[in-house]
């Protein structure tokens, strides 16, 4: 589903703290340009070894990074990190064969190439030469093929079993000591994609999780759950020795309490910092606010099985019922842009040729006028399952006002939200991080998706997915994507109003923390890139 | 005595099985499972039924229950649901680290709280008086979270950086070997109860020292120090060892929210995230704990106020056979 974890995460938010974000929101975003453009120098992460601002940062010493988000369930498992402390935990200790980049771009990894073999169903991986893990053992095609084999073990599947089921425990092949071919059984032009989620990293064949060892630039020295847990740097590190000495990864819950520990000086790095802090934060000439742009994207749900939103019309009307840069400036606190009720933001074929939506109250109202539906009320199921949704919620209903329609908040916890009647509630919302394209179909658009809140069912979008799946030319698969979002942003059942900013901070100390259009915190939570400068 | 003891703890255990009974039938009713709780929306069926199996959720709440109370009574408070290891092993530590700031709290803090009682009883109207009444009504009105949050501004972030504003106690370290973590996370607690102590001691102290005994020792001509510690302050210690014992058992609860603030990794915040992952064994351990404390707490001072009243200490003796007289005298020093 999402790149990191939900439903546990409450981040809730004080009316006090909406006026603060709200009166922030226009100084963080008039400051956003330069800071974007002042730390943009270390390098877009294309190339394995970014230089710029690099020559600037001293060699040695210790990053404390203080995250949210974690507790006793805290684990070191590859291929299951529950919480985002595991997320950014796995990014130090692992590698996978292909990489989104910074950019939200695919790139090698472990692989130097993953080439298709004919088909969409056939795929050939073939490994860098020369690659060890952190104990001296070759990163070769045993290790591969082990790997995929632990995501894949019915009595504890990965996070990433479910993308991975068409390859089978007898679809891999090791043609050579680094190359494996993958048969699958169902074709994927996005395989690559697949294999480069962070959730399934490499490990050898005796991979034992007391004693975890991986590729990544940072080896495994101690780690207690919910608390904290250290790396050592792995000078061998394909893309780079890290410039750092060690990486302390401290559980630190509470939002203030991550910002107080940051201003005091006890880390040198925090994910999630609150909207209302940013103008602390860079007031405070001991901190530096890292701000991405990312796909991240916080749906309104419409279930398209029941009335009233089965009516397309009811559905289209909702969607223009919203003033999008309102929800960003209000319930977002300026940290958003404006979107399209379309998804897959930096995919390659995303369709920018839609025009627009906006705000269009009159056209609204004849729709709903149209669909018998002029006074029409209903319920929406919202929670503070994650920053700005209660708000977004808030706004929404303000807003629907103007068009007679009345929306009846209904406030959960995000375990009621994910609960029993999650797939189940006619109007609601979800958070979704950022995904190329058919990722994110496959999880929550299909008929057959696990998380198709809004019960989208279109055969036509469902014979363009397939056909996209089995096209290998990216210019016609792109072509299919661009016919898939027509479908959407003309009968789709989310209302997407904005892409939502990933916000963290860092001490002035150190430097080298890009910002990531992924949505991963802390630049893809790239510490070997981060080094101190004093 | 041994029997009002022996009854006294058998209510203790029977209140206890009430708060564990009740406790798991409140995590029942909480919405979702560990399971969904630890997945979250990466949950698919395939995962969650595989790790329900693993964490024994498919197995009826009878049975859940019975698993669980049959291991507590052998002394096994389980497995942690989250953290897949025994509780005892999950909790050890936290729960030396919460003792250790209780401890330290409360070493300060009461003889800090009988002080300003008894002087301000002493001082009564006068300025001492005034100024330490304003000081501890205004503390008592306000939560510990204010309290804290108030304490980080001044000593650690903004006006003084003298103290880490958040406790990062390092693992397999004892509490007590990283005093600076312990410091503001201390003093919380400490300002949370001194005032109700304080006030108690006073209120109590102002009553005995209007008593006629006392002003017959004045006119003996008795130190006033005399008079207040030898005569005054023994009669008016009941009311506030029964104030100190609801005191540290309010602390060992209200421990919650001051280590939620500071991030202290003791029982308090372990409780926060048990709930949150539904992690019923940790939650039951840890409700069933507190419990203990405020039972036991409850009991001491009970003992203790009739050790230090007479007149309850003779209705025991009259209420007792001759034969038990003996071991009476030894069980009471004096």
């Amino acid at each position: 589903m999402d790149s990191r974890k939900a439903g546990t995460d409450d981040r809730g938010l004080t009316r006090r703290d909406m006026l603060q974000r709200a009166i922030a929101g226009g100084v963080a975003l008039s400051g956003a340009g330069g800071l974007i453009a002042a730390c943009g120098g270390s390098g877009s992460g294309t190339s394995p070894n970014p230089g710029g601002s690099a020559a600037t940062i001293k060699r040695g010493g210790t990053l404390r990074v203080g995250l949210g988000g974690g507790s006793t369930a805290d684990t070191l498992d590859p291929h299951n990190p529950l919480t985002d402390p595991d997320i950014s935990r796995t990014f130090q200790l692992y590698d996978t064969l292909a990489i989104n980049n910074t950019n939200d771009q695919l790139e090698m990894g472990l692989a130097q190439s993953i080439e298709p073999a004919g088909s969409a169903k056939e795929w050939v991986v073939k490994l860098r030469s020369g690659l060890t893990f952190h104990n001296g053992a070759p990163v070769n095609a045993d290790a591969v093929i082990a790997s995929v084999r632990r995501i894949l073990n019915p009595k504890s599947p990965g996070r990433g079993s479910a993308a991975l089921a068409s390859v089978g425990s007898n679809g891999m092949k090791k043609v050579d000591d680094l190359t494996v071919r993958f048969s699958l059984s169902e074709a994927n032009s996005e395989f690559p994609r697949v294999l480069a989620e962070y959730y399934n990293g490499i490990v050898p064949p005796d991979f034992d999780l007391a004693h975890p060892i991986g590729s990544g630039p940072f080896k495994f020295k101690n780690f207690t759950a919910g608390e904290q847990s250290e790396f050592v740097a792995f000078s061998d590190y394909y893309r780079g020795a890290p410039k750092l000495d060690a990486v302390v990864i401290i559980d630190l819950t509470e939002d203030s309490a991550r910002v107080n520990a940051l201003q005091g000086g006890q880390v040198d790095a925090i994910n999630d910092l609150p909207f209302s802090q940013i103008p602390a934060v860079k007031s405070s000439g001991t901190g530096a606010v890292l701000q991405a742009d990312t796909g991240n994207w916080v749906p309104f749900t419409m279930r398209c099985d029941v009335p009233p939103f089965n009516d397309p019309d009811v559905r289209m009307a909702m969607r223009l019922i919203v003033d999008r840069p309102q929800v960003v400036g209000q319930a977002f606190g300026g940290q958003a842009q404006v979107a399209n009720d379309l998804f897959g933001r930096y995919d390659p074929g995303y369709n920018s040729e839609l025009p627009q939506r906006t705000q269009d109250i009159d056209q609204a109202k004849s729709l709903l006028a149209k669909a018998g539906k002029s006074d029409l009320t209903v319920q929406l199921t919202t929670s503070n399952a994650t920053i700005g949704m209660v708000e977004e919620a808030q706004v929404l209903a303000q807003q629907a006002k103007a068009a007679g329609v009345t929306i009846n908040l209904r406030q959960v916890t995000s375990n009621v939200l994910y609960g029993s009647g999650y797939l189940k509630w006619p109007f609601a919302q979800n958070y979704w991080y950022t995904r190329y394209y058919l990722g994110q179909v496959v999880e929550s658009t299909l008929p057959t998706s696990g998380n198709n809140e809004a019960h989208f069912d279109d055969k036509r979008y469902v014979s363009l997915y397939q056909q996209a799946l089995a096209e290998l030319d990216e210019g016609r698969r792109n072509d299919l994507i661009h016919e898939m979002q027509k479908i959407e942003w003309n009968t789709g059942g989310y209302i997407i109003a904005s892409f939502n900013n990933q916000v963290d901070a860092y001490s002035t100390k150190v430097a080298g923390f890009v910002p990531a259009k992924t949505g991963v915190p802390l630049g893809n939570y790239g510490f070997h890139l981060v080094g101190f400068t004093a | 005595m041994t029997r009002l003891l022996a009854s006294r703890l058998a209510w203790g255990v029977f209140t206890l099985v009430l708060v564990a009974v009740i406790v798991f039938l409140a995590t029942q009713a909480l919405p979702g499972d560990a399971a969904s709780a630890i997945l979250g929306s990466s949950a698919t069926p395939q995962r969650l039924a595989a790790l329900r199996a693993q964490l024994h959720l498919d197995e009826p709440v009878l049975g859940q229950f019975w698993h669980w109370f049959s291991g507590l009574v052998q002394g096994h408070f389980g497995t942690s649901l989250a953290a897949r290891r025994p509780v005892s092993d999950v909790l050890g530590t936290r729960m030396l680290n919460t003792l250790t700031l209780v401890v330290v709290s409360a070493v300060v803090g009461l003889p800090l709280a009988l002080w300003l009682g008894v002087r301000s009883a002493v001082k009564r109207d006068r300025v001492f008086d005034h100024v330490v009444s304003v000081g501890t009504l205004t503390l008592a009105a306000l939560p510990e979270f204010v309290v804290g949050i108030a304490l980080i501004l001044l000593l650690a972030t903004q006006v003084l950086h003298l103290l880490p504003a958040v406790s990062l106690l390092q693992p397999g370290v004892p509490a007590w070997e990283q005093p600076k973590a312990l410091v503001l996370p201390a003093a919380t607690l400490v300002l949370a109860v001194v005032p109700y102590v304080a006030r108690i001691v006073r209120g109590s102290m102002i009553d005995v020292l209007e008593e006629e005994y006392v002003q017959m020792a004045r006119l003996k001509g008795l130190s006033e120090r005399v008079v207040v510690l030898r005569y005054a302050l023994p009669n008016a210690i009941a009311p506030a060892i029964q104030a100190c014992a609801l005191s540290l058992a309010y602390m060992t609860g209200g421990v919650v929210v001051v280590e939620y603030v500071f991030q202290y990794n003791g029982i308090g915040a372990a409780l926060v995230e048990a709930v949150d992952n539904r992690d019923v064994p940790v939650v039951q351990a840890i409700v069933l704990l507190i419990g203990a404390v405020y039972v036991l707490l409850n009991i001491l001072a009970d003992v203790a106020t009739v050790l230090v009243t007479p007149k309850l200490r003779t209705q025991l003796r009259r209420a007792r056979r001759p034969a038990v007289e003996p071991s009476l005298a030894t069980e009471l020093p004096r």
